[in-house]
């Protein structure tokens, strides 16, 4: 167990420095997100409600963590075609020590998004300051993993380029079927089912009813949750499964 | 003492048997060279015998345990070295040391005198600093041999370790396994000729997954009546020599 801890905390080093080594990493998941919310509350916050603050940061958090999709497929699909893991799987290594070790990595860059852009968010606009942005941390925990268990999910099965294409189309529909770039009323039933089937929404939702509360707990909070730890536990499951398999292989 | 025993081993992929029946016996202290055109198998006996996959018949021993029922033995006494090079790209060579050595559970000291040691086997000292990434072709196959022997093993695999680089790169990595040999067992695959019949104490010669020769350079010149390992091979695997 002592043993298995700390080749976790090793593997967790490294994928973590790798990451954060890559300036294109930074760039996506810090900068540009930084720069939208600056910019987009600068031009937008007067015109509609969909770009204040309280709306703006928690779908800037989300959106954010669409793109450690990308950045942890693109490090699992490297380390597979580089023979980087083969050799790691001639160790004592196991399956699961592999898997923690490449989702730990993300959580501490999961966790200086939630925190840095809910402080610029207060820095910007004072009124968004408040103690229900550590429930927004909080939760932002959680919505992160189901966006680090896809990227564990496409660097299994594709290739580093493909992993570029597939974790393209998450991102998008992070932006696109979140309803966080534009007002959802006026969309037909149909897709307003659509997205809220899907996880992209539930996550965004769940952050702003997290941080500026909300009247019914159980549809704007736990129902949400809910979905976003369904999606996680699946996507988790099948990234498992598709890990040992390649490992098998 | 054979190092290395393997019994009627067979692997089948889906329609193609990629090994097929290889007994083998490798000694202690000795560098065994597998050759074979592409598709002959080599790399997946190599696989096979690293635990990276399970064989569909048969068995292989490393120091009397199997690669099947005692996969984390055999796992404390090998270690490889693939074709591509496999090393952490954004890491710097010392931190790519201490990963591994990390990994493999060194200690704080422990993980110092193997650092020492490697710069000083691998000349590694002089580009501890620099990220892997940022090393030229040579030195990243240097670093990733130099990674393999962190864990200290009886028994090192190296698959193709030179293919791709140039002459002086696969001259100075020559002397690199030279320096290693009698130290450990070594199983090199390649497709250099010359590689295996400057570094080759045995020769295996592999085709169509069998295995058609095991001996020494002069056995097998005696065998193919030729006079290096290039002629020899190609006599031994049925090409056409005046082609």
């Amino acid at each position: 167990m002592r043993d298995s801890i700390k080749r976790i905390v090793t593997l967790t080093k490294r994928n973590l420095k790798e990451i954060v080594r890559d300036p294109l990493s930074l760039i996506f998941m810090i900068a540009m997100p930084l720069f939208m919310e600056i910019l987009f509350y600068a031009i937008f916050h007067t015109m509609t409600s969909q770009f204040e603050m309280k709306y703006l940061a928690p779908g800037i958090v989300v959106f954010s963590q669409a793109f450690l999709a990308l950045f942890a497929g693109q490090l699992i699909a490297i380390d597979r075609t580089t023979s980087f893991l083969t050799r790691l799987f001639v160790s004592r290594t196991r399956s699961h020590e592999f898997i923690f070790g490449y989702a730990f990595a993300l959580l501490p860059i999961a966790l200086v998004q939630a925190v840095l852009f809910f402080l610029v968010g207060g820095i910007i606009d004072s009124s968004f300051w408040s103690v229900t942005m550590l429930l927004g941390i909080l939760f932002g925990m959680v919505t992160s993993l189901l966006f680090i268990g896809i990227g564990i999910l496409l660097g299994s099965l594709c290739t580093d380029k493909g992993v570029g294409g597939v974790a393209s189309a998450v991102i998008a529909g992070q932006s696109l079927l979140s309803g966080m770039w534009f007002p959802t009323e006026g969309l037909g039933k149909g897709m307003l089912t659509f997205m809220r089937v899907l996880p992209f929404k539930n996550a965004t939702m769940l952050l702003q009813n997290a941080v500026n509360g909300c009247d019914d707990v159980f549809a704007d909070i736990v129902s949400p949750l809910l979905i976003v730890l369904a999606y996680m536990i699946v996507v988790f499951i099948v990234a498992v499964f598709a890990f040992r398999k390649k490992m098998r292989a | 003492m054979a190092v290395i025993k393997t019994c009627d081993l067979r692997k089948e992929y889906q329609d193609v048997v990629a090994v097929n029946g290889v007994s083998l016996e490798v000694e202690e202290g000795e560098l065994f060279a597998l050759l074979g055109v592409n598709g002959a198998g080599k790399t997946t006996l190599i696989k096979m015998l690293t635990c990276l996959t399970a064989p569909t018949s048969g068995d292989a021993f490393v120091m009397d345990h199997s690669i099947l029922r005692d996969r984390d033995a055999v796992k404390s006494l090998i270690d490889v070295s693939m074709q591509e090079t496999a090393v952490a790209r954004n890491l710097t060579v010392e931190e790519n040391i201490e990963f591994y050595a990390s990994l493999n559970g060194h200690s704080a000291e422990e993980i110092a005198a193997v650092k020492a040691a490697l710069y000083s086997a691998f000349d590694l000292g002089q580009v501890k600093g620099k990220r892997a990434s940022k090393l030229s072709g040579g030195w990243q196959r240097k670093l990733s041999i130099a990674l393999a022997l962190v864990s200290d093993p009886k028994v090192l695999f190296l698959d193709e370790p030179t293919l791709g680089l140039d002459v002086i790169a696969r001259r100075e990595l020559w002397k690199t396994i030279r320096d290693l040999k009698g130290k450990m067992t070594i199983v090199l695959t390649t497709h250099y000729m010359e590689e295996a019949e400057a570094l080759a104490d045995r020769i295996g010669i592999m085709k169509g997954g069998k295995l058609l020769f095991v001996g020494t350079k002069e056995e097998l010149y005696a065998e193919t009546g030729k006079d290096n390992v290039e002629d020899a091979f190609i006599r031994m695997v049925g090409g056409d020599l005046d082609a």
